[in-house]
């Protein structure tokens, strides 16, 4: 049997700050999920069965808490499972609802994903709850300093990604970070965290959830709701550290898009695809994914940045939402590079739509850069390339 | 095998809570000595919930209060009680119906330590701890007979953010490879082991070797150079978060040692300042005197060559390895 | 019933004694299986299409514990792989599920968990309610010990009947090389034992374990390709309850009712059911939800009460109903996992002998 056809037919977000101080665990993901099932036009009864996805519980101090908020998410009576993937959870959970469709057995299904990071402290558990902790940034700085000298890239590249996602984050209601007069400037006057890695460079802290309800074709054709097919997607899985690792251009990221790409037919990613929300949490990894993603030739991604090709507008826009240097709710953070690809080729990304997209991609990774899960959706359901 | 440490930490961080519309005017009124539920229907719940249990329809905040006094719907003796429990005496655990609501909230009952006063349908009433903070804890049940009369102070600002200090005590004996690498570094030698399947090195090895898939035991160990290349670094300004005690901004690098096939990653150098490292940079690890080296920083999972064994690493005075032929080692 | 796409199979199997404690790492204790898993099918390692496994970072003692677990399951060169932060028996759920798509023919499944380092009742406190429960450290046990006395209350068991689970699942055990405690006890003994949690004994409640599982799962025309004997899932099914248990008639199971009736239990005999029996009263609930009769041999490996390695010990259900049924002691049988304090989420899956 072929996969059944998959749909995203609603999409919720919460706004994304520092703290949510308004609401509860409880409260925060009622807030996606109650959005998504609006914009799905459907309530918790036609729910088959739910997946939710966070990264590690001692963010918020909570074990399993899918046990503890089964209530708040209408699950009675329903299967629920959870995801974890570490960063690139929220893909891999909208992949994981994914299959419950594709299987045939679920109709409906509706995920989950969130970080409420200010309950706890994320570089904190990064560091196992130890002092001395490396932390992501500290982590990723020598494989960025590594692409760099490779590429041979202009310092200024990093600062342009920064300034970017940060301009696109202004036309998002539900971006953390709204920083109106960011500029190269203020970026590269920012403390230096990691070097190369600016303050300004780097993704903020956030609290949020994002959700989605996916159909399958009988459940699109009779929401009437704009459908983002999800035509492909794909996850691949390296070891952190052995020897012969390329830290810089992981293979696991490679065969990730080479999968992706290779269920539908695209042969050339940068022509066929008209926009990307790709997972960057740190400046470099605009180009670094560019080219680690086969959109971009080796030593070639950071010259689409600086040629503006990234921008909204540009050939290729990247992170239109803008991305997770602007909103990082680490376990959400994936769902929305997934939901906001969705946004696109539905047309209802309202002042960061890029005009006419129709294949668009969300992404994410995680762990030591080894972690992968990439989809690709559609406005049709059988795209020809 | 050597006998070193147990493993014994606790992985633990103040957490805070933000209470949201509902919890929070509960939690606030159990610091002011009130017990409220939510108003759902006809019916009221306590706990209170922020939705309907049974349409998982959001409710509009309305609380009501409800108890002191309630009745005993299903209890369970505690008799070894654990060190989350609220009380470190033997006391029931319970379903307490309160008066005026109709759900029941799971709280302590204390006896005196008296299992024989639990029945089901029996009469508790709410005793508020002089000290409260806006917690579950901050209340707790006795039978009825025992409640004494209490003056509740009512705080001021309503309660919006709790916080909990969270942990789990882990404790276990280090695993025996941890156990002679640790030894190992005390003896002055650092201990690796030699994948039999594939003849790389890992240090420190981790019992087995994930390429090959095979487990590896001490047989397959072997002592390595004590001198190095620098593959990667990197300088941290610290993060102050909950047990950190670093403050100011330091060097961590990965080192491959002579001999070995994967660099040791999160070596502390105290003495370099980042501008002086380079990566390709040869430098040899100067032990500490015998009776200065620890390794009561190695656990199970953390700690690979931690700065209590070594005094400093030392640049040789070689000439930097070209960082081309490391590209197999970039962390 | 739910009508399936594809018939799927269990074609490899292993798991590793239940510990009371394991002295190594966790990707060590793992490993073991799976390479018996890979050896028993015969594949390389990369010919298997997907890989998921099951674990939980609070029980391994640090955030991210699960993806030093990638070093037992094989990521070089690198795989297509998912995990879920629950039992294995939900990693076998998603790999069943993943096979209907029809796209891909192999799944390699794992669960483990080490609870000997942490102490387990507080650890998973942390599961409850992180508002009104957890900040007075309600525990599991105590949330049995309420599940007991309901089924008292209401006339429906007695400590009698726990104790005569205990004993039977202890005996049980003894022909089982994995267990972790084991023996000829009487009734009367065990009911002589005083209470740890009123009107819970010792050994009413699990011991503390260390362990992991592993299989692989396959499509039809796979399946028939790796194995000589595979054991087909007829029906993989979970569903949850209100977390919060006086919202709950904990004499009763309605998740497992539904999750029956989905997988279509009655539609054939059930010769033999490995449950999740973590405090002896879940397993009185069970056998009513389940409406088992004398038919049906009920954890004829001892089950949970004598080895019990959380987040493997629902996975290792599975196993253990695969190997009596390959082994011939029953030609169809139903292996339940549960989930959360008083049997809260509950996953049942239906095997069936080949021929």
């Amino acid at each position: 049997m072929a996969p059944r056809p998959c749909a995203v037919l609603g999409i919720g977000q919460t706004k994304y700050k520092r703290r949510r101080d308004d609401v509860t665990l409880d409260g925060l993901v009622r807030e996606a999920t109650l959005r998504a099932l609006e914009d799905a036009g459907a309530t918790f009864d036609d729910i088959d069965a739910i997946v939710i996805g966070k990264a590690p519980d001692a963010l918020e101090g909570v074990m399993m808490p899918l046990l503890s908020l089964c209530d708040a998410l209408g699950a009675i009576g329903k299967p629920i499972h959870r995801v974890h993937t570490a960063g690139s959870v929220g893909a891999s959970t909208s992949i994981s609802a994914v299959n419950l469709v594709e299987s045939g057995m679920y109709d409906t299904v509706l995920t989950v994903a969130y970080e409420k990071q200010s309950e706890g402290n994320a570089t904190w558990a990064l560091s196992g709850g130890k002092s001395g902790g490396q932390g992501a940034g500290g982590t990723f700085a020598p494989w960025i300093r590594n692409y760099i000298a490779r590429s041979k890239a202009p310092e200024h590249i990093g600062w342009m990604v920064a300034v970017k996602d940060r301009l696109n984050a202004l036309k998002n209601e539900y971006a953390h970070l709204h920083l109106p007069d960011i500029s190269i400037e203020k970026v590269r006057e920012s403390p230096m965290l990691w070097d190369p890695l600016h303050f300004l460079e780097s993704c903020p802290s956030s609290d949020g959830a994002a959700a989605m309800v996916l159909g399958n074709d009988d459940i699109a054709r009779k929401s009437g709701r704009p459908p983002a097919w999800v035509i492909s997607h794909a996850k691949r899985t390296e070891f952190g550290q052995f020897p012969g690792r390329d830290t810089v251009r992981p293979q696991a990221g490679v065969e990730c898009s080479e999968a992706l790409y290779r269920k539908v037919g695209i042969t050339n990613p940068r022509e066929q695809i008209d926009c990307a929300e790709l997972y960057v949490p740190f400046s470099w990894y605009e180009p670094m994914w560019l080219e680690g993603h086969l959109i971009a030739e080796e030593g070639e991604g950071w010259k689409m940045t600086d040629a503006g090709d990234t921008e909204l507008g540009g050939s290729f826009p990247v992170n239109m939402s803008g991305g997770v240097l602007s909103s990082n709710p680490i376990g959400a953070s994936g769902m929305i590079r997934c939901l906001e690809a969705a946004n696109q080729v539905r047309g209802t990304a309202g002042e960061y739509q890029v005009p006419g997209a129709k294949i668009s991609i969300g992404h994410a990774y995680g762990g030591a850069a080894q972690y992968y899960a990439m989809w690709m959706v559609s406005s049709e359901l059988n795209p020809v390339f | 095998m050597p006998q070193l440490h147990d493993v014994d930490y606790t992985l633990e961080y103040p957490y805070t809570r933000t209470t949201g519309p509902v919890i929070g005017p509960f939690l606030t009124g159990l610091r002011d000595g009130r017990i409220l539920g939510q108003r759902c229907g006809h019916r009221v719940l306590c706990p209170p919930m922020e939705f309907d249990p049974d349409t998982f329809a959001t409710l509009e905040p309305d609380l009501v209060e409800v108890g002191p006094g309630g009745e005993v719907e299903n209890w369970t003796w505690v008799g070894e009680p654990s060190a989350k429990h609220p009380f470190d005496r033997p006391f029931g655990f319970a379903f307490i119906k309160l008066d005026g609501a109709d759900t029941a909230l799971v709280h302590a009952v204390d006896t005196g330590g008296d299992p024989e006063a639990m029945s089901t349908g029996m009469r508790v009433q709410a005793q508020f701890r002089s000290e409260r903070h806006g917690s579950i804890a901050d209340v707790y049940f006795v039978p009825e007979a025992d409640a004494a009369e209490q003056m509740i102070e009512p705080g001021d600002e309503p309660v919006t953010i709790t916080e909990h200090l969270i942990g789990l005590r882990i404790n276990e004996p280090l695993h025996p490879h941890r156990a002679r690498f640790a030894q190992g570094l005390l003896d002055g030698k650092i201990i690796g082991q030699r994948s039999p399947v594939t003849g790389k090195v890992y240090v420190p090895g981790r019992g087995y070797d994930n390429m090959s898939r095979v487990l590896m035991s001490e047989a397959d160990e072997v002592e390595v150079s004590n001198v190095g290349t620098v593959v990667a670094f990197t300088e941290l300004n610290p993060v102050q978060y909950y047990g950190q005690t670093e403050t100011e901004p330091y060097v961590r690098c990965s080192i491959l040692f002579d001999g070995t096939d994967q660099p040791v990653i999160g070596i502390d150098i105290r003495d370099m300042t980042v501008d002086e490292m380079r990566v390709g940079m040869r430098l040899r690890c100067i032990w500490r005197d015998p009776e200065d080296r620890s390794v009561t920083d190695i656990d199970n999972r953390y700690g690979n060559i931690p700065e209590t064994v070594y005094a400093r690493f030392k640049p040789t005075g070689e000439p930097d390895v070209p960082a081309d032929e490391l590209k197999e080692h970039s962390w | 019933m739910v009508s399936l796409a594809e018939d799927v199979a269990i074609v490899a199997f292993a798991q590793t004694a239940s510990h009371a404690h394991f002295n190594d790492s966790e990707p060590a204790m793992i490993m073991p299986c799976v390479n018996s898993v890979i050896e028993q099918v015969g594949m390389d390692r990369h010919d298997i299409d997907f890989t998921i496994a099951g674990s939980c970072d609070y029980l391994s003692g640090m955030p991210f514990a699960f993806v030093m677990n990638i070093d037992a399951v094989g990521a070089w060169p690198p795989v297509y792989e998912s995990h879920v932060e629950m039992d294995g028996a939900w990693a076998l759920f998603e790999g069943f599920v993943r096979l209907q798509s029809g796209d891909i023919d192999t799944v390699l499944v794992s669960g483990s968990g080490k609870c000997s380092p942490g102490s387990y009742r507080e650890g998973f406190s942390l599961q409850t309610d992180p508002y009104v429960h957890a900040p007075i450290g309600l525990d599991p046990r105590t949330q049995a010990g309420f599940q007991a006395q309901a089924l008292i209350a209401a006339g429906k068991a007695t400590e009698r009947d726990f104790a005569e689970v205990v004993a039977r699942s202890h005996a049980n055990a003894k022909a089982n090389p994995y267990a972790q405690l084991s023996g000829d006890r009487s009734v009367d003994d065990l009911l002589a034992e005083p209470y740890v949690q009123q009107p819970l004994r010792r050994l009413d409640c699990p011991p503390t374990s260390d362990g992991a599982a592993a299989m692989v799962i396959a499509r039809a025309d796979k399946a028939r390709e790796l194995s000589d004997n595979p054991v087909w899932i007829r029906a993989v099914d979970h569903r949850i309850e209100s977390h919060h248990p006086t919202l709950r008639d904990l004499t009763d199971s309605p998740s497992v009712r539904i999750a029956a009736e989905r997988v279509g239990l009655h539609d054939g005999p059930v010769d033999i059911a490995e449950l999740t029996v973590t405090y002896s009263p879940e397993e009185i609930i069970l056998r009513d939800a389940l409406g088992l009769n004398g038919d049906t041999a009920v954890n004829p490996s001892g089950g949970p009460l004598t080895g019990s390695p959380f987040m493997a010990v629902g996975l290792t259900r599975v196993i253990e109903l695969a190997r009596a049924i390959a082994n011939g002691d029953g030609r169809r049988g139903v292996a339940h996992a549960s989930s959360g304090p008083a049997l809260q989420q509950n996953l049942l899956c239906v095997l069936e002998g080949d021929g």
